[in-house]
């Protein structure tokens, strides 16, 4: 009843029958998407073909049990969210896809050094627009789109923060197009959350399934917490000789609160909420058993403007009053830096090829979503002629609003968002509407394995002339048959990624 | 290790142990007294009355009907009243989420998973046909749980947090059940055969807290107040004895301030005195005036409450 | 002739119910620049909890008080010391090239050099057909333009003493045409701002004895940026270029930037503020 036992063993002696891929008997396969797990002619990738056998050789009921004693598993840890209802809350766990998603060392290299490269590129422009602000005046990326952010902080201007580094953790959201290539869709270097999900999902895939291990050669993912620790310790305040690094969460209400509380605990530092510290003569104390205690280096995962009531959102409950003022003073490490929000706006993501080449002088190696600006004339002419194959945004709106995808207009829609685009020409931006890659998911409704559009968040972390890369990454899953958005408040689901070694 | 986190670790502690005694109460109390072997303590009423007045919301009606259903689910399983042990196991977790970095993987995914016990137990089960299956299981749970902080914490502090909230909250626990049942026995005196001194309430009372088997090893007697008072209150080998429940809190209040300086002020100060006052106790002093006794004892253990508050979680 | 200043800062808070958590922060000290050095602070609170010498997220000098005790009422006094010269504010070289300095307006660099103090902020945001309410003349020189600017805030606003702390948005302050000091330095921050001007919000003292108009308690003026002059110093409130009077604490985009008193306060029910700000100078 409660004491659920999931070690199961997934292997061919339990199961004497073996029927021909039983459980992928029924996978269709639409030929307008990319398949991860097939080639253009319907075979199946030599990378996954073991993969394929092994589960193959199993019903859906064998399947179904696997599953829900994973889906217990993850209830019993509490690695669930919160949904708040009308009168009550539930609890809920993150879907989890027992078929695992692989990704091949050629294609990771390009992902990794990819991701890396946009982080550190991020982080001389946050350097440089809060100090000479030499892409501004080299015209490279226009003014506008920095001094008209709400996320832009004037406090930061001028202040130098530890180790030079702005986006200490960053997640880059990188899809495969049906050309087959990686794009980046968005990145994320606030707080960016999922990565104790990644670890999650493949300490239950490997109780469910750990015969399939055996077969392939994975990197581990267990190894984020230390490297994150190494990276937070190595950008310490100045004259402070072994950092106290301490997690800030806003509680356990916070609907990452497991995350926050897993990362403290797995890198074995303090969990604290903002009313565990005070600031006294500038320097951050947390409140102990034995009285309070200094601490160096602050992982925090409140918005900037919760941080310090003082100086940003007087009625924030969740800060420390003074925290900025000991930041400024250069007495603790903020991790990310605050302000970084600037530089994750989606208007900026349309500048990341010149930016990466301003700074880095290097192509992109991940490819960005090519953006029409309509301001430019050349662009908006084809912008005008190809409508239904395009993605027409507002610049200034966040949240999705004003979106008009081309291929879902009606003829009128068209002409209603032409004539609109052509009377404020600067308001707006256009893309490709991109075809995010599909993956062979069960799903519950059907007791079958169904193609389901994925996105895959990597997590970077840039230290002092150090950065890691974790090796996996969280693989989102849509859910509903068709759709986009792969959030987990939207119906998301996640699997384990392996990254293969060479 | 936080302030706030330890007030977290102490409360996890003293609901987890909170919940093991109001369960065996009801348990005990609703089991053997079903052939008792006088009438008042077979009475439902008289049962039932008793709970209430253990969980410290007794009835003050005397002529009021109580039904049992209504009963067994106010203390059981009603998400409305404080003191219920869903409530308890509520508090427990949401306590142990709080602290959830700093106990192990196994001890939180035992808490969470008796939550989920808790929480989906059916209603209309409990109170028809599922109080024993219920309470033996949130005693059986409760010490599942104890194994975990015993065997998968390290011992340092926030194992001796932990620990002093269990045993703090152990030594109140034991003590209202005495006086819960004191009253019982002052109540259902009568006959010949129902002396005070020898009433079936100190066997209930020794069940209640898991005791009797030891007891009858120790005194190869039948139970009266004296042997049961003695056995629960003064017995330092009694696990379950209040004098047990200080010696434990002495040795981890020790673990949390290792100083020997003179302080008066301290907390360890406070239950060192308190523990040496039980310590060399005779058992007739307290049988002249049980109530009082019970009443100081209380308060001790508030005061220490409190002291612990005062010196280790103050922010 | 330089002047030894002494302020005398109070500020007394009653509260309804027991306040258990709070922290102060007062933006009160005179910045050293200048025309202004050797401040002295004294600083004393009733409840006898610490002063924290710090600073704010723009680097100004603050005062952070959080008493570790329960209250009802608090009493805060300030005692500050200084020295103030006396530099003529129309000593500057008036000899360069009028269109160049206008030219130097559109460009760029000076644009993005000045960014923070060219935006509008919520309290210095005017509407499409207010801003035609005051434009610059290229003909003259800016500072000239600024003076007339100046005169022209001078005589539209009627000056109201005001005794809301929030402050109040320039719509209502240019429908009324009435305010206090800070709507005028938020007016006059506006239209600068949209004629090309970096121009930030002042907060201050004014020693009122020579019978300038301003609030009992802080005043408010504005600093523009000219090009080849640097920061000069208006106060449209009293149609003088900031002088010897003017006790600079500090600069920002808009009031809510120079607030000289924040507090976090935990408690129910309401509270009271009183505040008296007295000026003394001893040699002049």
């Amino acid at each position: 009843m409660i004491f659920a036992i999931y070690h199961v063993p997934f292997n061919k002696t339990i199961f004497m029958e073996n029927i021909e891929n039983q459980i992928f008997s029924s996978y269709q396969k639409n030929p307008d998407l990319y398949d991860e797990i097939h080639d253009k002619k319907g075979k199946v990738k030599e990378v996954y073909q073991k993969l394929f056998n092994l589960y193959g050789e199993h019903s859906i009921k064998d399947y179904v049990t696997l599953n829900n004693k994973a889906k217990s598993s993850f209830f019993n840890q509490g690695i669930t969210f919160q949904v708040y209802g009308e009168n009550n809350i539930q609890e809920k766990i993150f879907p989890f896809d027992l078929f695992p998603r692989i990704i091949d060392p050629v294609d990771w290299d390009i992902i990794e050094r990819g991701s890396i490269q946009r982080s550190k590129a991020l982080n001389l422009f946050l350097w440089d627009i809060y100090h000479d602000k030499k892409i501004l005046k080299d015209k490279v990326v226009p003014v506008e789109l920095i001094t008209s952010s709400a996320n832009y902080l004037d406090q930061m201007n001028g202040l130098n923060p530890p180790g030079g580094i702005y986006n200490h953790i960053s997640g880059t959201d990188v899809i495969k197009h049906k050309d087959g290539k990686y794009y980046v869709l968005e990145d994320n270097i606030r707080c960016p959350s999922g990565v104790s999900y990644v670890i999650c999902n493949r300490t239950a895939l490997k109780k469910a399934l750990f015969g399939v291990f055996n077969h392939y050669q994975t990197h581990t993912v267990t190894n984020y917490a230390e490297n994150l620790l190494e990276l937070l310790e190595s950008v310490k305040p100045k004259g402070v000789d072994v950092p106290n690094v301490v997690v800030i969460t806003p509680g356990m209400y916070n609907s990452a609160f497991y995350e926050h509380s897993y990362l403290a605990k797995t890198m074995g530092v303090e969990l604290v909420e903002g009313r565990d510290l005070f600031v006294e003569n500038d320097f951050v104390y947390m409140k102990t058993i034995k009285g309070p205690e200094k601490v160096d280096v602050i992982y925090r995962r409140i918005d900037d403007q919760f941080i310090d009531p003082l100086e940003f959102n007087p009625d924030s409950v969740l800060g420390v009053p003074g925290l900025f003022a000991a930041y400024k003073k250069g007495n603790v490490t903020l991790a990310n830096a605050p302000g970084t929000g600037v530089a994750d706006d989606k208007a900026v993501y349309t500048y990341m090829p010149e930016i990466i080449k301003y700074y880095l002088n290097e192509e992109p190696i991940l490819n960005n979503v090519h953006t029409y600006h309509c301001s430019r004339p050349d662009e908006l002419k084809y912008v005008l002629e190809h409508i239904h194959e395009l993605v027409i945004k507002p610049v200034d709106e966040a949240g999705g609003y004003g979106i008009s995808i081309g291929n879902k207009l009606s003829k009128e829609e068209i002409e209603k968002v032409k004539a609109e685009v052509k009377a404020s020409p600067r308001k707006y931006v256009a893309q490709p509407i991109m075809s995010l890659s599909v993956h062979p998911t069960y799903i519950d409704d059907t007791e079958s394995f169904e193609q389901r559009h994925v996105d895959l968040r990597t997590f970077t972390v840039l230290g002092k002339d150090k950065e890691f890369v974790l090796k996996g990454g969280l693989t989102r899953v849509a859910l509903q048959r068709g759709n986009l958005i792969v959030n987990s408040s939207q119906g998301g689901g996640s699997k384990d990624t392996w990254v293969l070694k060479k | 290790m936080l302030a706030r986190v330890a007030n977290n670790l102490f409360w996890m502690g003293r609901y987890i142990e909170r919940s093991e005694h109001v369960a065996r109460y009801l348990n005990v109390n609703y089991f053997s007294s079903l052939d008792a072997p006088n009438l008042k303590s077979q009475d439902r009423q008289f049962v039932l009355r008793s709970m209430l007045f253990m969980v410290g919301d007794p009835e003050e009606d005397p002529d009021k009907f109580l039904k049992e259903e209504d009963v067994l689910y106010k203390i059981g399983l009603d998400p409305t009243y404080s003191s219920s042990i869903i409530n308890n196991i509520k508090f427990a977790r949401e306590n142990a989420n709080s602290a959830r970095d700093l106990i192990s993987t196994e001890l939180y995914e035992a808490i969470n998973k008796f939550y989920h016990f808790v929480i989906n137990y059916p209603k209309e089960i409990f109170v028809k046909n599922g109080l024993h299956d219920f309470t033996t299981n949130v005693a059986e749970m409760t010490d599942i749980l104890r194994g975990k902080i015993r065997g998968t914490l390290l011992h340092d502090a926030t194992y001796a947090i932990i620990s002093m909230g269990i045993n703090i909250e152990r030594a109140t626990q034991i003590t209202r059940m005495i006086n819960a049942k004191f009253n019982d026995a002052l109540l259902s005196q009568g006959g010949e055969n129902d002396k005070f001194s020898k009433s079936f309430e100190w066997t209930t009372l020794l069940k209640c807290a898991e005791s009797y088997d030891m007891m009858r090893r120790f005194y190869k007697k039948t139970p009266t107040s004296i042997t049961t008072l003695e056995f629960l209150i003064l017995n330092p080998n009694c696990p379950r004895s209040v004098m047990n429940s200080l010696n434990q809190v002495n040795q981890h209040v020790k673990i949390l301030n290792p100083e020997r300086r003179y302080n008066k002020d301290s907390t360890a100060f406070l239950i060192g005195r308190v523990r040496s006052e039980y310590e060399y106790k005779y058992i007739e002093e307290i049988d002249q005036d049980i109530k009082s006794f019970i009443e100081n004892i209380l308060k001790s253990l508030v005061d220490i409450s409190d002291k612990v508050d005062e010196e280790f979680f103050n922010y | 002739m330089p002047r030894e200043f002494e302020i005398k800062y109070r500020t007394e808070i009653t509260y309804e119910d027991w306040v258990h958590n709070a922290y102060w922060q007062f933006l009160i000290i005179p910045i050293e620049n200048d025309s202004q050095h050797d401040v002295e602070v004294e600083f004393n609170n009733s409840l006898f909890a610490i002063t924290e010498y710090s600073i704010n997220g723009y680097g100004f000098k603050t005062l952070r008080v959080h008493p570790k005790k329960k209250f009802k009422e608090v009493t805060f006094e300030a005692t500050i010391k200084f020295i103030k010269e006396d530099i003529d504010p129309l000593k500057f070289k008036t000899n360069f090239n009028i269109a160049l300095e206008h030219e130097e307006l559109h460009k760029l660099d000076f644009k993005i050099n000045h960014e923070r103090f060219l935006k509008a902020t919520p309290f210095t945001n005017i509407t499409a057909t207010q801003d035609q309410l005051y434009s610059f003349d290229v003909s003259i020189s800016i500072f000239k333009n600024l003076e007339n600017l100046n005169h022209w805030i001078y005589n539209y606003v009627q000056f109201s003493r005001n005794d809301i702390d929030k402050g109040t948005l320039l719509n209502e302050v240019i429908l009324n045409k009435k305010g206090d000091c800070k709507d005028f330095a938020h007016l006059f921050c506006a239209l600068a701002r949209i004629n090309g001007i970096p121009t930030r919000y002042v907060s201050g003292y004014l020693d009122r004895t020579n019978g300038f108009k301003g609030d009992s308690q802080l005043h408010a003026w504005v600093e523009c940026y000219i090009p080849q002059i640097g920061w000069k110093g208006f106060d449209p409130t009293n149609n003088v270029l900031a002088d010897i009077n003017h006790i600079k604490i500090c600069h920002g985009k808009d009031y809510n930037d120079c607030s000289p008193l924040k507090g976090i306060v935990n408690t129910q029910g309401k509270n009271k503020t009183t505040y008296s700000v007295t000026l003394h100078s001893c040699n002049s």
